[in-house]
């Protein structure tokens, strides 16, 4: 008897939680019938990485996000993902990080067409939207789409995607979004620390986005831009520091473009980024921060899925290898310094498997191999100043969810 | 040695160039709009005529005023019909539809022409209507 309570119990446990995830994956995906309803979903990853110069060890719960969605209507919905990364935000300690990564109304003007307004994601990159651990190989995303295109880069604005009836597979998208930070640029990430993502933004400086997106046959190719102002002061400010000012003043431009190919378990991937900053010596002049006037970088992936073979399974198991190269000097303005350590290539390689659609379990190495270190950005002399290694090694081992 | 260089140079990228034409070039011709058949439903049923099917391709799109997204009615055989809500089951956008199967502009996410999962984020396959043939039309029950 106890014996049968205990079997129906777990039934039942096993059954109400079936109907959770169900539940939540359908957000307000239509599943649910009632147009006003709101969902919980989320995602995460944790890896465990071996550095193989240093004989060294990390373990990172690398971010858990939970999404909340509402629908209001047929016509208007909410999305929002609140992350929390590195596990533990602690004050005054360096490290972690919580923050909403989105926070949009979506209004669908019709079949075809839908507006966002709030803090959003614009379609630049393939990462940048479609950065869930289960939509990419490798447990870290890839390296150039971290350091030269920001990923998860989210600004306050306007969105408008759309998709046309005569040319079936062709999207677009336009949006416009509070501008860059130049004093936050750093030298080795870019523009990355020019965002605001949602906290103060100066909208001063303003920035427009669009892409085009192309689906044709099992092809997926892609083409996006951004262009905006990254000095959003007053011209007091501005005279005071020589920037230019307004709108699009002291702009930074960036064209991407990428193409995707699956089928039959094999895929391919390959994007190239180019990032100009054209006031470069007048931002390095005001805010000292070795900016580099343009940037490039491109990658490519093969891989694939080797359960393929067994028609019957659901399972992934995709064997992938990736190339990165990243030229974060591609050209210096007249006072920028050159570092030699920001000429990157990475060789990744790895295996990703997916017992169930929404879990992955991701093993790679990755080989990094950099430019020189220049002696003239030691700011640490010899013997304190550690060595630099221009060759590295990584292995990680990860879990990666989403649901 | 130089000129010689740029030379290859160019020459091998004028291949390239020209090959990825070529190869765009076959892969375009397939791409012609799909048939829309507009209506407006009445009493959660959908009345397709056979004749909304072109010869070329075995997808009509189905664009109900009175539905939020549009069901892409795909002939698998003469008598064999499936109705799909061309909704992601990721977050609900709409999806876009070639002839090879639908996608999802926002996150990625891909479906064949059953309705199943090619590509994550999204983990259920598309809602699937039931659909009945009668002697000129299909009907789609929206219930």
């Amino acid at each position: 008897m106890k014996i049968t309570l205990v079997l129906f119990s777990a039934l039942y446990v096993l059954s109400t939680q079936a109907q959770i995830l169900t539940k939540e994956d359908s957000l307000n995906a239509g599943l649910i019938k009632s147009p006003n309803t709101t969902v919980i979903s989320g995602y995460g990853s944790v890896k465990y990485k071996y550095q193989t110069r240093e004989k060294i060890a990390h373990a990172n719960l690398d971010r858990v996000v939970l999404f909340l969605g509402h629908k209001f209507s047929n016509k208007i919905s909410f999305f929002s993902e609140l992350e929390v990364e590195d596990a533990k935000v602690t004050g005054g300690e360096v490290g972690g990080e919580v923050a909403l990564e989105q926070a949009f109304l979506k209004f669908d003007i019709n079949k075809n067409i839908y507006v966002v307004a709030g803090l959003f994601i614009p379609r630049i990159g393939i990462i940048n939207e479609n950065h869930l651990p289960n939509t990419f190989n490798g447990n870290d995303r890839p390296f150039l789409e971290s350091l030269i295109i920001p990923s998860t880069w989210r600004e306050i604005g306007v969105g408008l995607y759309g998709n046309l009836n005569s040319i079936p597979g062709l999207n677009y998208s336009v949006g416009l979004v509070n501008g860059l930070n130049s004093a936050g640029f750093e030298n080795g990430t870019g523009i990355r620390g020019g965002r605001f993502e949602g906290r103060n933004a100066n909208a001063s400086a303003i920035a427009v986005t669009g892409s085009l997106l192309y689906y044709i046959q099992n092809f997926r190719i892609q083409a996006s831009g951004y262009y905006g102002g990254s000095a959003g002061l007053t011209k007091r400010e501005a005279d005071s520091l020589l920037l230019s000012y307004g709108s699009f003043g002291t702009p930074v431009a960036l064209a991407e473009a990428d193409m995707q190919y699956n089928h039959k378990g094999f895929s391919v991937k390959a994007l190239y980024t180019i990032v100009n900053i054209s006031d470069a010596q007048k931002i390095n002049r005001a805010y000292a921060n070795n900016t580099p006037q343009v940037m490039t970088g491109y990658y490519c992936e093969l891989g694939y899925d080797i359960l393929k073979f067994f028609k019957t399974t659901d399972k992934n198991l995709t064997v992938f290898a990736r190339y990165e190269n990243l030229n974060m000097n591609h050209k210096l303005p007249k006072n920028g310094i050159y570092n030699g350590t920001l000429n990157q290539q990475f060789v990744v390689g790895g295996i990703t498997f997916k017992p169930i659609k929404g879990v992955t379990i991701k093993a790679d190495y990755i080989f990094k191999e950099t430019g020189e270190r220049n002696p003239a950005l030691v700011v640490t002399p010899f013997p304190q100043s550690l060595p630099y290694f221009k060759k590295q090694g990584f292995f990680s081992l990860g879990l990666g969810y989403s649901f | 040695m130089q000129k010689r260089r740029e030379f290859i140079k160019q020459s091998c990228t004028l291949c390239l160039g020209v090959l990825g034409v070529g190869v765009l070039s076959t892969q375009l011709t397939s791409c012609s709009p799909l048939p829309i058949f507009k209506t407006v439903s009445t009493e959660k049923i959908i009345d397709v005529p056979l004749s909304s099917f072109n010869q070329e391709v075995n997808i009509v799109i189905v664009r109900d005023a009175n539905l939020q997204f549009d069901i892409a009615l795909i002939k698998k055989t003469e008598t064999d019909y499936d109705a799909l809500e061309l909704k992601c089951t990721h977050q609900a956008n709409s999806l876009t539809a070639t002839k090879t199967g639908f996608m999802c502009a926002a996150h990625g996410s891909t479906f064949d022409l059953d309705g199943k999962v090619t590509k994550e984020p999204a983990l259920l396959p598309l809602k699937k209507y039931k659909t009945q043939l009668t002697g000129t039309s299909i009907l789609i029950y929206l219930t």
